[in-house]
């Protein structure tokens, strides 16, 4: 059976320390003998050593924990043929100490084969370190290099061997191996970035050792070590010598940047595990040249020696606290086998409802239908460089829609396609990963760098999108976030909205009660600042039919007539003023302030100007308003402006509240309805009535 | 307002629970019988017969408020145009919550 034939001079190889031939081999050994290891410590796990021989000369070793119940079950006993899959070779002292990580069982019983002797232990030390520090101190990042020991090796590791005598006679080199706890006088080990004085301090006094990692990783490129992979989930900046298996679900560009310290390139891409841990990669310079080229978006590899650190909150897209950088020790290796375990990208889909709460900058991934899609145009960026922007209106079954901006590469790309496909007739489902939230005018998303579009995408979720938009989706109008969270007009005091730095964007629906009309418009001067707004400050009377700005200083013929509308809005909780703009007061008004001053002033005529007073009060609407606490002489006031206004429209208003009753009722377990949706009820009975009223009327 | 005799919510469910009591309930008008009654699609999708004479012109949908007098038809005393675009979905469910969770509310 050539299987359980002894690799000829595998102890000599293995010994001997010679780097080249040992990555490859996997020895066939006999265990010529196992022995618990005696510690001192009781309450650490048992450890085995095992006497390893290859028919001529036996080699000590030592079992990783994990392969204990190989021993316990007899399957791993004295005589066992065995062959070594992963282990590391280490030289303590001047013995060279097998460590075995995997290994196959081929027999279980055999009787000795041979008979080996112990191999001589090498005493010119000297001349063999000399020669492994002649190995460029093999960065120990190739990922079969023995830097990895297994955690199950923290209680004390390997070359932690007992100096006891009861291993007696069965192991006849004993007599070297109570030497361990002298001194050692060699002084050459050879160096590396762990540096050898950690390898001496351990050796000196063994019992104290808690320390695993480094001498391990003093002898570099020792056998075909598989890695030990761990999940992204548990890297940490403490703890060196990981390797992460990973598919790479984004690649960024190749990016060149320049500051303080010259020029530099920069390369991030995404890694996804077989967990579903997430992390960002990111190198720089040389790093990034042996990297961008050598990576491929989709392909699994094992990542190691890179440094995990904590990751900036601006630049972090992903659902970890950490990100990692690889530096030019850092190894990637494609990984062909277990492709199919690790998942291709991860989502975290949030309803568009739920959008709303997030705080700006903060990352999301959603999926909508696409409803519509504006063209591309240019702006103009704070450093000077123009860049193309395009908005699309994104909705789903919460009965939100969110805008979404595309910038610069998505606007071209995908922000055609979907463009194509809107112009069609479809509404493609759109997914998108990575998406920056933004709260400029209220909520709304944004790509960045980091982003992902998927363009109806054959995941459940857009199945069910698509059913439901289908079915009524279609129809249903959704209410922007952007016009922010559904306030009643008495949150905004008990809630103290607009009292902090930033003002409080929010929605009402509420009736328009009253408006004053004393001052419902001003004298404006119509001047244009740079190329989008006018002036708008208000002009005096210049006393001869002109009127004069004085931020303009010029005396003009004409002026605009701007709205400023002061209103009290009310609803069943109760009543506030708010102010209205020109665009809004507008849309509320339905006629522009120019003809409403002409009909109050011009034509003097009272009636047509009651008229449509008569018309607008009493109406009720969908306020967006601004929030923002203003301090006027030292007094502060609350004051909110209408940014926009809508006629409420009933059956998205009646949805919702249904909707919001719905949830509450999940919400409150108890028997009777809580008392919160007793009021949106009564809301609701309000909307249909108003709807019966409206209809009566245009009857 | 007169309270004296309030109606309740109801579509044809509902309607067969509340025989002899005066009633409400929005219908999408099928047919006019020339004869004083009117077929309709209740809320929740089944035909009633509303008995009465109609003040004038219907429009697609029409609240009708009577005395229930059988398990699909009402005698209506008041007809209300709701118009020719309702959405019913949202008047079915106040209808089931008028008459369940929220009975307390309306009656």
């Amino acid at each position: 059976m050539s299987e359980t034939d002894l690799t000829k001079d595998a102890i000599a190889i293995l010994s001997g320390g010679d780097a080249a031939a040992e990555s490859d081999i996997r020895p066939v050994l006999q265990v010529a003998d196992i022995r618990l290891v005696e510690t001192q410590n009781q309450t650490t796990t048992e450890r085995y050593r095992i006497l390893l021989s290859d028919g001529s000369f036996t080699q000590q070793g030592m079992l990783a924990t994990q392969q204990n119940d190989l021993v316990r079950s007899e399957k791993l006993q004295k005589g066992s043929i065995v062959k070594l899959t992963q282990f590391v070779c280490n030289l303590i002292q001047n013995r060279m100490i097998v460590i075995i990580v995997n290994l196959d069982v081929l027999v279980e019983k055999c009787d000795p084969i041979g008979e080996p002797k112990p191999y001589p232990t090498k005493n010119d030390w000297s001349t063999s370190s000399t020669a492994r520090q002649a190995t460029p101190g093999q960065p120990v990042n190739q990922p079969a290099s023995g830097g990895r020991i297994p955690s199950s090796f923290d209680d004390g590791s390997a070359p932690h061997v007992p100096p006891s005598s009861s291993h007696g006679s069965s192991f006849p080199s004993s007599k070297n191996s109570r030497s361990y706890n002298t001194a050692n006088a060699s002084p050459k080990y050879p160096k590396t970035e762990y540096g050898s004085g950690v390898l001496r301090a351990h050796v000196k006094n063994p019992p104290k050792l808690s320390y695993h990692q480094p001498p391990h990783q003093t002898v570099a490129n020792r056998g075909p070590i598989a890695p030990r992979i761990i999940p992204i989930a548990a890297l940490n900046p403490f703890q060196g010598g990981w390797t992460i298996k990973a598919r790479v679900t984004s690649k960024g560009d190749l990016r060149r940047y320049t500051n303080t310290k010259g020029d530099g390139k920069v390369f991030s891409f995404d890694l996804l595990d077989f967990d579903g841990g997430e992390i960002k990669a990111t190198c720089f310079n040389v790093a990034a040249d042996k990297f961008h080229p050598q990576i491929e978006l989709g392909r699994v590899y094992m990542i190691s020696n890179g440094s995990v650190q904590r990751a900036k909150e601006n630049f972090n897209h992903l659902p970890n606290e950490h990100e990692i950088f690889l530096n030019s020790f850092s190894t990637m290796q494609p990984c062909f086998e277990d492709d199919k375990f690790i998942p291709h990208q991860q989502f975290h889909f949030l309803p568009i409802s739920d959008v709303e709460k997030l705080a700006r900058d903060s990352n999301v991934d959603i999926i909508g239908v696409v409803s519509s899609i504006s063209p591309s145009s240019s702006i103009l960026r704070k450093n000077g460089t123009e860049t193309q922007k395009r908005t699309l209106q994104l909705k789903d079954m919460s009965g939100r829609s969110v805008e979404l901006t595309l910038w610069s590469n998505f606007c071209n790309a995908e922000g055609q396609t979907l463009e194509k496909m809107l112009d069609s007739g479809l509404f493609p489902v759109l997914a998108v990963k990575s998406g920056r939230v933004n709260d400029f005018n209220g909520k709304s998303v944004g790509t960045t760098f980091n982003s992902q579009f998927f363009i109806e995408p054959d995941f459940p979720e857009a199945q069910r999108l698509k059913t439901w938009f289908d079915g009524e989706g279609k129809c249903t109008p959704a209410i922007p976030i952007s016009w922010g969270m559904s306030k009643t007009v008495s949150q905004i005091k008990d809630e103290k909205l607009g009292t902090l730095d930033k003002p409080d964007w929010i929605t009402v629906s509420a009736t328009l009660t009253y408006i004053k009309m004393d001052n419902f418009c001003y004298t404006a001067c119509p001047i244009m600042i740079g190329d989008h707004r006018p002036c708008n400050k208000k002009v005096t009377d210049n006393g001869n039919g002109k009127w004069r700005c004085e931020k303009c200083d010029v005396i003009l013929d004409k002026c605009d007539y701007r709205y400023i509308l002061q209103m009290q809005i009310q609803d069943h909780t109760g009543t506030t003023w708010v102010t209205a703009f020109q665009e809004s007061g507008e849309e509320i008004m339905g006629i522009s302030a120019k003809d409403l001053c002409t009909l109050k002033h011009d034509e003097q005529d009272d009636v047509k100007f009651a008229e449509r007073l008569r018309s607008v009060l009493f109406t009720k609407f969908l306020f967006k308003l601004k929030v923002k606490e203003e301090i006027f002489n030292d007094e502060a006031c609350v004051k909110s402006t209408v940014v926009k206004a809508e006629k409420v429209n009933f059956q998205t208003q009646s949805r919702y509240l249904l909707d919001s009753m719905a949830k509450f009722k999940d919400e409150d377990l108890g028997t009777l309805p809580p008392p919160k949706s007793e009021i949106l009820f009564q809301h609701l009975g309000r909307t249909l009535g108003n709807l019966q009223h409206q209809i009566a009327q245009a009857l | 307002m007169d309270t004296s005799n309030p109606a309740l919510f109801v579509n044809a469910e509902l309607l067969r629970m509340h025989v002899g009591r005066r009633v409400r309930a929005v219908i999408q008008v099928l047919r006019s019988d020339g004869g004083g009654s009117v077929v309709g699609n209740s809320t929740d999708g089944q035909q009633l017969v509303i008995k009465g004479h109609p003040p004038g012109p219907l429009s697609t949908f029409v609240e009708v408020i009577g005395i229930a007098d059988s398990n699909q038809s009402i005698r209506a005393d008041i007809w209300n145009n709701f118009g020719d675009v309702l959405d019913t979905a949202s008047y079915n469910v106040v209808c089931q919550l008028a008459n369940g969770d929220y009975k307390h509310l309306f009656i």
